[in-house]
């Protein structure tokens, strides 16, 4: 064994060893007053939520799932394909292939738009990133934040997943919630 | 002119000595003392500052105003400041200044990400812009050519394009027009700028102004992984990365190499990257059924190409310009000490001996690439690098315009250069030999002799005399760029051999910066005849066991029975239009045909017995040697389609299932090593040494193993040119545009060849056809249908018929006579 320092060495001090009213005191008393909370709840109402028949309200600005918009006027695309959101992931689960628009029949309202645009939910970490790298405000995260499935390539959400509308399953917090 | 000799200085830029070249620019000096100073409009690579953009402006003590460092030459003791409140409000204002008119385009710019605009911005910008009135509008994005896109509201004006055309290029195509805020660049009339170097101006310009069509909206800079390699479409073997996403190739940039190709490419080298994931090209092996080529299992494959081992003896193979050194080596080692034949070339116009090639490659008479920038004189011989090796193009004009290098030019067919030229002799087609044998005599003062030979060579004695005289008069440094064809044909040998006295007459060997540079016709050419895949040389320009059968004789033995099997590795000889119907008939009767292909050609299709699918450039691994002798590694910057694999694991296995033989090693450091191993002057080189940028073995300590030459024996004279009453010289000519890869890239399609006759006008007339009308030339069986294209400078009695197409017709060889009639 390789030779130990002297100044390497730490000497530990251990207190004295505890009396038995203090050794009483530390398991009944100081036990019952770390459990306080929770004995006076289990006269009080109850607060468990029956997911999944109902749901956690969620805050507004809760980052879920997300969405990518079109124009309300006019049924554009917002999203111009310029993988900025891809660029700022840091968990690069965003995929990105831009395409150029025909002029007569636009996808986008810029001269690119997404052809591919992927989120691989499995990855994704809810950060926000995305959100605010987007130029566009094209992308944005809702608040659907039910996203398991039994098949891991089903948690690749292709452009046409995040452009339809979700289905609203989320409730939202109300003001005094 | 000589490479200019070096004083060093100091000056203090932001209070730190910084060591510099007297009289360098400051942008340069600064950056060497690892300080940034901002430039839009400085590229020292297009030549002298404009300072167009007032990016790089410095305070210097002793000057009141603010200078440009771009233009501004650095002195000894000279004290800059980058940093000072004055520095930084110039740099602000001219940030906003340039945004002024600039759109907020980043989301859907190809350029971002990778744009100078958004780092200088960023960096050295102030963040605001007062300017509220409408910007300056113009029609987006125009096509400026169909392989490039222009957005004119982008546009900074940095000149950078428009000087590449007037001043690099010297195309001069692109142009300014308009004054102040109206200005645009355009080419003079509208028509789309096609030149052969205009993707250069896709790197060069600073902003999102210019972008690849090719590569519009493919990828962003994050999504994108750079691989270097060497493009390996013609013998100037310009640097490259590959550009790729999701292991496709998406684009190819210039990695820039003084020594190699000064940062540009040509537009092949830039776009043919496509044809690495066309539709048409070949990537599974095939095997003939019938009358039929089908896909076929690896085993099947190689089991039918095996059945070489029967014909030993009676084997050959052509070996394509593009095979690596460890790929020409193995084929040729299978060949000569497996299968008993020597019947092995990668030339096309007949063999030189061991004993002048290797006086050719004397070390002394080497020129490198930058001595045709630095040398007094360029002379090229039937040569026009534009087609040939296009980068060196740019090099010759280069020293021309910046150095004054006087350029000569002696060549059947009329060149690119010949513009520059100060003596321009033309001689008959295919008769190179003849007229450096005239000018050998000429310089040495034998009157005689030169007149007989400039008779030979159908030209002129008088213009001999002047490029003679223009030679020895321009000074000592001298640069001789030769085509391959100049050795071709009988007179072939005696021609080198002239050409090794002019060199000693002129005193090529004695001086560094002057020498021989050869143009061979395949990419590879100097490499495969070093590692021995040439029937008169073994590895390292070795005397052979045996002399074996060059190209034409090989198809003539294989047409006549004498060869019963083919190996065609990387080549396709009825492509080139030489022999093409001897080709096919020894095709027809050969027992075994084996190709590497990555498209066939009518008569490979119809008599191939196996294919292997080819490796795309950006596949392959190895190492090729550059006509200067810079040995140069290529580097897989992708995996290949699963059913291609290297040529030199297919060559391995054939040997090993037909004959039981194992070649060694074939791939990767190991490959490169059995090549050192076996060429005596490339000895102990391997991959580490080689590096991204390659190393010449003319530098290194085994340079001394090159054998002497031996330049004694008796050799044929060339043939006399023929005398064109009333048929015409036939010469051919490849352009750079005549490629399988252009055929198959979609986005150089439209440049790609059909078959066209160059004649002069006054030949024209006699045969009553106009530019762009259909001629047929030859006759009988073998006419072949062809563009007229006029030129004033194609001498009357010779034409010039494109080569290197997919269906080039059955030409007999160059300076025949031939009919041409009006379609
Ligand atoms: S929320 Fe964060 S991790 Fe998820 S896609 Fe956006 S940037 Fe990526
Ligand atoms: S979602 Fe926004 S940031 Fe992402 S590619 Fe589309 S426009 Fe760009
Ligand atoms: S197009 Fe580009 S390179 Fe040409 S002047 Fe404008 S900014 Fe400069
Ligand atoms: S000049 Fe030759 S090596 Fe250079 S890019 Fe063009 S084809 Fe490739
Ligand atoms: S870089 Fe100096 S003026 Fe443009």
């Amino acid at each position: 064994m390789a030779q130990i320092d002297e100044d390497d060495i730490i000497l530990v001090q251990r207190g004295p060893s505890p009396t038995v009213a203090g050794g009483f005191y530390r398991s009944f008393v100081e036990t019952a007053r770390g459990l306080k909370t929770t004995l006076f709840k289990v006269f009080g109402e109850t607060q468990t939520i029956q997911y999944p028949e109902e749901k956690t309200p969620v805050y507004p600005r809760f980052r879920g799932r997300h969405k990518l918009h079109t124009f309300e006027d006019t049924g554009l695309e917002k999203c111009v394909g310029c993988s900025l959101c891809a660029a700022a992931c840091p968990a690069d689960c965003i995929r990105v292939v831009a395409a150029e628009n025909d002029p007569n029949n636009r996808v986008s309202a810029g001269e690119r738009y997404a052809a591919v645009y992927e989120i691989n939910m499995s990855r994704c970490i809810f950060c926000g990133y995305c959100e605010v790298a987007c130029p566009f405000d094209a992308i944005t995260m809702g608040h659907d934040y039910e996203l398991s499935d039994l098949n891991r390539s089903d948690l690749i959400f292709t452009k046409e997943m995040l452009l339809a509308e979700p289905i609203e399953r989320t409730p939202l917090r109300t003001e005094d919630e | 002119m000589p490479r200019p000799e070096h004083k060093e200085i100091t000056l203090t830029i932001d209070g730190r000595d910084v060591p510099a070249i007297d009289g360098q620019i400051l942008v340069d000096a600064a950056r060497g003392g690892d300080i940034e100073i901002p430039v839009f409009c400085y590229e020292p690579k297009i030549g002298g500052p404009v300072g167009a953009c007032r990016m790089c402006l410095v305070e210097i003590e002793g000057i009141s105003k603010l200078q440009t460092a771009c233009s501004t030459p650095v002195k000894d003791g000279m004290v800059v400041h980058t940093q000072t409140d004055r520095v930084k409000g110039a740099q602000q204002s001219v940030v906003e200044f340039l945004l002024v008119n600039h759109p907020l385009d980043c989301p859907v710019c190809d350029k971002g990400g990778e744009c100078p605009l958004q780092d200088i911005s960023y960096g050295y910008g102030g963040g605001k812009s007062r300017f509220i009135e409408p910007k300056r509008h113009f029609v987006k994005p125009l096509g400026l050519s169909p392989l490039i896109a222009i957005d004119r509201e982008r546009c900074i004006l940095c000149y950078r394009c428009v000087r590449f055309s007037q001043e690099v290029s010297e195309d001069h195509q692109l142009v300014l027009l308009e004054r102040g805020a109206s200005t645009f660049v355009a080419t003079f009339d509208g028509h789309p700028y096609v030149a052969p170097f205009s993707g250069n101006i896709i790197e060069l310009c600073p902003v999102g102004a210019l972008t690849s069509r090719a590569y519009r909206f493919r990828a962003r800079p994050w999504d994108i992984e750079g691989s270097g390699s060497v493009c390996n479409l013609c013998p100037a073997q310009c640097n490259v990365t590959f550009t790729v996403r999701d292991d496709r190739v998406l684009r190819v940039l210039s990695r820039d190499h003084d020594g190699v190709d000064d940062g540009w490419l040509c537009d092949k080298g830039r776009f043919a990257y496509q044809a690495t994931h066309s539709d048409e090209r070949i990537t599974a092996p095939l095997v003939r059924d019938g009358d039929q080529l089908r896909p076929a299992t690896w085993e099947r494959a190689i089991q039918v190409a095996s059945g070489i081992a029967r014909h030993s003896g009676a084997a050959a193979a052509i070996v394509g310009g593009e095979t690596t050194n460890e790929e020409g080596l193995l084929l040729g080692r299978y060949l000569r000490d497996t299968l008993a034949s020597h019947d092995i070339d990668s030339r096309q116009g007949g063999a030189l001996s061991a004993g002048v090639l290797r006086e050719l490659a004397r070390t002394d008479l080497q020129a490198t690439v930058p001595d045709l920038e630095f040398a007094h004189t360029v002379l090229l011989l039937d040569a026009d690098p534009v087609d040939d090796a296009p980068i060196l193009d740019l090099r010759i004009r280069k020293g021309a315009r910046r150095n004054g290098a006087q350029v000569l030019v002696a060549s059947g067919r009329p060149t690119a250069l010949d513009a520059r030229a100060a003596v321009a002799v033309r001689h008959a087609p295919g008769s190179a030999a003849s007229l450096v044998l005239a000018l050998d005599a000429a310089l040495s003062g034998d009157q005689g002799s030169a007149s007989s030979h400039a008779t030979d060579a159908g030209s002129d004695l008088e213009a001999i005399n002047a490029l003679a005289e223009a030679l020895k008069a321009g000074g000592e440094d001298v640069v001789i760029v030769w085509g391959e064809r100049v050795t071709d044909g009988a007179g072939g040998e005696a021609a080198a051999k002239a050409l090794v006295n002019i060199s000693a007459t002129l005193g090529l060997g004695t001086r560094e910066g002057s020498g021989l540079l050869e143009l061979p016709r395949g990419t590879n050419g100097r490499g495969l005849r070093e590692v021995g895949a040439i029937p008169t040389a073994g590895p390292g320009l070795s005397n052979p066991v045996a002399v074996g059968r060059s190209t034409d004789e090989i198809a003539a033995a294989a047409a006549a029975g004498d060869v019963t099997a083919l190996w065609f590795l990387h080549a396709d000889p009825t492509r080139d239009g030489r022999n093409t119907e001897t080709w096919t008939r020894a095709m027809a009767s050969a027992g075994l045909v084996i190709a590497h292909a990555s498209t066939l050609s009518p008569e490979l299709a119809a008599h191939a017995t196996v294919v292997f699918p080819a490796e795309a450039g950006a596949e392959r691994d190895g190492t090729i040697t550059h006509p200067d002798g810079r040995i140069q590694r290529l580097r897989k910057a992708i995996g290949s389609p699963v059913d291609v694999r290297p040529a030199a694991a297919i060559i391995a296995r054939i040997a090993e299932v037909g004959s039981g033989v194992d070649l060694g090693p074939t791939a990767g450091p190991a490959g490169t090593a059995a090549v050192s191993a076996a060429v005596s002057f490339y000895a102990g080189l391997n991959v580490d040494e080689i590096g991204g940028r390659g190393l010449r073995w003319q530098d290194r300590d085994a340079a001394t193993n090159l054998p002497a030459g031996d330049v004694n024996g008796e050799s044929a004279a060339p043939v006399p040119a023929a005398s064109p009453n009333g048929a015409l010289r036939l010469g051919t000519y490849r352009s750079i545009w005549a490629s399988p890869e252009v055929e198959l890239s979609p986005a150089l399609k439209f440049l790609s060849r059909r078959p066209t006759v160059e004649l002069s006008p006054i030949d024209a007339e006699r045969i009553g056809v106009t530019q762009g009308q259909n001629v047929d030339v030859g006759t009988g069986a073998d006419v072949l249908r062809a563009t007229a294209h006029l030129r004033s400078d194609v001498p009357a009695g010779s034409i010039f018929v494109e080569s290197g197409l997919a269906a080039p017709g059955n030409l007999p060889s160059e300076g025949q006579l031939i009919e041409v009639n009006k379609a």
